[in-house]
């Protein structure tokens, strides 16, 4: 097979029009009464072909000067002859994330016209196509360009922006370092590792989408509270309205400045399905709707069996705890709090939270450094300011989990059995400024929210899409998943193995046999996506392809003869268009 | 042409009909009195020959020398003296004008003939042709140089085909001259045989200009037909005009040969040189011309 080292010599064929412009435009320059027509068509030799063309048969300097430009042509595009078995490895790594969406069409047609040139003069090319993100299988593996193409029917990118290197990598590996890596993308970037070559197929789109939702209670009614931005730099007009199962809300206009943004609210609709927030459509969909679902966490029932000293903090972590509700039952409270008394030593079973109570209230301040262990519940938090006093002290267990020491002294751990968790404080709060302090406020919310999340229990959220969904689910049990669109057609594949949302807005529930676990409303939210400010178009580099195409062929070997041709049909061409004398002719 | 110019061809062609003219001696005529011997007895000085009186003889012609002698009649008989006759047949197709050199020449060449004419007291008639048609000149159109504009203005339905000489009457012992450049396609076989019935003597005056016989040409051509004025693109290679050549060479050779067996005076005048020159260099080896 033959290649061209450089294509741009084909140019050097535009020669062959221009000598035939300059031999035509010589015959119609020169007009000549004569008298001897009749000889002269006598010399006329026969033939089929038109008669212009027909003057051009026996003129040698023409036919001298197409074959040297011929012959230039073919030195100048510097012709390349393949080497057997020669393999080029190319493998594109597709941009995951959601923009790319909008031009998932432009992509399958760039690679349609850039595929052929890829082979770099080898016989055969190997192709791997796979996404950015690397956890995702490959889309394709194999020779085929056209089986390239159709496996790209099975790309949604609908990722936040995903940092290429570990898809870079893992396709540099793929194809060795005489191989080509390319990244499909929308943005282009200075700056790509593993010598990966850019093809940006992006451009400037006006997009105008939900940012974010949020929620309040106002007068006992749900209110949504959903963020809308105009991410163009163009001011934009939009209309939006409520959709639910049943209809359609009166549409609205809002107009947005460049880069502003608007906050929508209203009243979430009792009794309805399908609720979602719906914007006048541009050319990224994804944030032109918002599903909404009326949130719900899992409650979470209290215990209090502490003396009076801690009733205040009781009601305190109470009423800060969302959808917690007391309860006076400690076999199905979901945490308790309690105090140690030593005298009544009694301490729960289940999930606690336990303070030690000291009623001497004479004990000296404890000294020494306070060192937090490593431990999610403890992880950013600052305890250098805590004052505590010496005080009686909790058993501790040798599988217990010390959070916070000071000195040789535990002052807060933790103990982990099958059936519960507790959270020891071994220090009295009240004869300390642990009140006070936001490490002691916070610690207890992650306590207790460990607590809401570790419960099995029916849960409504709002997610974003692809947003990781922690789901606690009883072991052993089936779990059933299904997904719809914003309108309620279910969508295909739902796997809820890598525990997340779905990847386009919808709606998804979790299920047992008996009840549900989840039920959720999945949003576009990803504001850098939706930006499309940076995106732009930008070429293949081809500097690496002319190394490749050295390496899969060979040169011309005939190139000196070819040069040495083209000197003499120029000399031909020249000596058969120099007018000669001719003898006058005298009849015998 | 303009009347001047046909005037100055004039003073050429009688500059050189001076010392030249048409091969009135080297012909046996017959016709009508004039200046120049015929093949019958007549009454001119030169002695013939003698024979026997015979009743009705004319009593002038008797030779009493020898009736004194021999006491028997006999007649002196003399050569007869007779008007040569010449047929003028003048191809007067656009390829004798396009070009002023070849136009001039072909006038001179007229005037010339008609003034050789004059000069030996010669019966002419003048045709003109173009293409297939012919028309019989007036002799005043020759003296007042109207005769080209007569001829050039005559309707010829195909003005590039050979002459045809068929409706141009001849006369019995004749010279015909014909001046033509004799590019045409076709036979010379049966313009000859015409001009040679009736016991005629044939003269082939051809003009030419050497930019016909020897052209320079190279390259593409936008070759304008000088009768039909339609145009012919060509491209002239070295090879192509080495045939050209050749068969203008061949063209010519063959009219040669054609008018050797016919017995013809048979002389190509170039345009370049002056008439005299030209006449005496190529008209007169051929014996289309004797001096006077």
């Amino acid at each position: 097979m033959l290649s061209l080292a450089n294509p741009l010599g084909l140019l050097a064929l535009l020669g062959i029009p221009a000598v035939l412009a300059i031999h035509f435009l010589q015959r119609k320059a020169r007009e000549l009464p004569v008298s001897t027509l009749f000889l002269l068509e006598q010399t006329r030799r026969e033939a089929a072909g038109g008669q212009r063309f027909e003057r051009l048969i026996p003129s040698i300097p023409l036919w001298m000067q197409l074959l040297a430009v011929i012959l230039l042509t073919w030195i100048l595009a510097e012709p390349r002859f393949q080497k057997a078995n020669s393999v080029q490895r190319v493998a594109i790594v597709l941009d995951s994330s959601a923009s790319m969406s909008v031009f998932s069409q432009d992509a399958a047609a760039k690679l349609e016209t850039l595929l052929p040139s890829l082979n770099s003069g080898a016989s055969t090319l190997e192709l791997t196509l796979l996404e950015s993100i690397p956890q995702r299988p490959r889309l394709y593996t194999g020779t085929s360009a056209d089986d390239l193409l159709a496996s790209l029917e099975d790309w949604h990118p609908a990722s936040g922006p995903v940092d290429p290197t570990s898809a870079l990598r893992l396709a540099r590996s793929l194809v060795s370092r005489d191989g080509t890596v390319i990244f499909l993308t929308d943005t282009p970037n200075p700056e790509l590792p593993f010598e990966a070559r850019q093809l940006s197929i992006g451009r400037k789109i006006d997009n105008v989408g939900f940012t974010g939702v949020s929620f309040a209670r106002e007068q006992g009614a749900l209110v949504w509270r959903a963020l809308v931005k105009n991410h163009g730099d163009q001011p934009a007009t939009r209309t939006w309205q409520i959709q639910t199962a049943t209809g359609s809300g009166t549409p609205r206009t809002i107009d947005l400045k460049p880069g502003a943004i608007a906050t929508l609210q209203a009243a979430f609709p009792t009794d309805a399905t399908n609720v979602r927030i719906a914007l006048s459509p541009d050319d990224f969909p994804l944030d032109d709707t918002l599903p909404l679902v009326a949130p719900a966490p899992k409650p979470l029932t209290l215990f209090s069996a502490t003396s009076p000293a801690f009733t205040a903090l009781a009601d305190k972590l109470l009423r800060a705890l969302d959808a917690a509700e007391p309860t006076n039952d400690a076999a199905t409270a979901d945490l308790a709090i309690a105090t140690y008394n030593p005298l009544n030593p009694v301490q729960p079973t289940g999930n606690a939270i336990i303070f030690v109570e000291d009623e001497t209230r004479s004990g000296a301040w404890l000294k020494g450094g306070l060192v937090s262990e490593p431990h999610p519940l403890t992880d950013g938090l600052n305890w250098q300011s805590l004052l505590a006093r010496e005080t009686i002290q909790l058993e501790r267990l040798a599988t217990d989990t010390v959070l916070l020491w000071q000195d040789q002294r535990p002052l807060i751990f933790l103990r982990q059995t099958e059936s519960a968790r507790q959270l020891y404080f071994n220090f009295d709060p009240t004869l300390s400024n642990a009140l006070k302090q936001p490490a002691f406020i916070v610690l207890l919310h992650r306590f207790a929210e460990s607590i809401r999340s570790a419960k099995i229990a029916p849960v409504s959220l709002n997610l974003e899409t692809g947003q990781p969904i922690e789901l606690t689910t009883p072991a052993g049990v089936p779990l059933t998943t299904t997904a719809t669109d914003p309108i309620g057609n279910p969508l295909p594949h739902t796997d809820l193995t890598h525990r997340t949302a779905i990847d386009t807005p919808g709606f998804m529930t979790v299920a047992t046999e008996t009840e549900s676990l989840l039920t959720a409303a999945v949003h576009f939210g990803d504001p850098r996506e939706a930006d499309f400010s940076a995106c732009a178009p930008a070429p293949l580099d081809d500097t690496a392809q002319t190394a490749a195409i050295d390496r899969h062929t060979r040169p011309d070997p005939y190139w000196r003869l070819w040069i040495f041709l083209l000197l003499a049909t120029l000399l031909t061409a020249w000596k058969f268009s120099i007018p000669k004398s001719t003898p006058t002719p005298q009849p015998r | 042409m303009d009347r001047e110019t046909l005037q100055q061809a004039h003073t050429a062609a009688l500059t050189a009909a001076a010392h030249l003219r048409l091969p009135f001696r080297s012909h046996t005529w017959k016709g009508q009195t004039g200046e120049f011997a015929g093949s019958g007895t007549g009454s001119s000085l030169d002695f013939q020959d003698h024979r026997a009186y015979s009743p009705g003889d004319d009593p002038r012609h008797i030779n009493w020398q020898a009736y004194a002698r021999t006491g028997s009649y006999s007649m002196k008989l003399f050569r007869e003296e007779v008007r040569p006759v010449i047929d003028l047949i003048i191809d007067t197709s656009e390829s004798m004008f396009f070009l002023p050199a070849k136009a001039i020449r072909t006038a001179e060449l007229v005037y010339f003939i008609t003034e050789s004419c004059a000069a030996a007291g010669a019966s002419l008639t003048t045709h003109a042709t173009r293409g297939n048609a012919a028309l019989l000149l007036d002799p005043d159109t020759l003296r007042n140089h109207t005769w080209l504009d007569t001829a050039r203005h005559l309707p010829a339905p195909d003005p590039a085909a050979a002459p045809d000489l068929s409706k141009v009457p001849v006369r019995a012992n004749a010279i015909r001259v014909f001046i033509s450049d004799l590019l045409f396609p076709g036979n010379p076989e049966p313009i000859l045989r015409h001009l040679g019935q009736r016991h005629g003597t044939i003269i082939l005056l051809a003009p030419f200009l050497h930019s016909e016989a020897r052209p320079d040409w190279s390259g593409n051509f936008e070759f304008i037909d000088a009768e039909r004025r339609s145009r012919h693109p060509h491209r002239i290679d070295p090879a192509t005009l080495r045939r050209y050549l050749a068969a203008y060479t061949a063209h010519f050779t063959h009219w040669k040969n054609i008018s050797r067996r016919h017995h013809s005076a048979f002389a190509r005048i170039p345009a370049e040189q002056d008439l005299s020159t030209a006449l005496h260099k190529e008209a007169v080896p051929t014996r289309a011309l004797e001096p006077c």
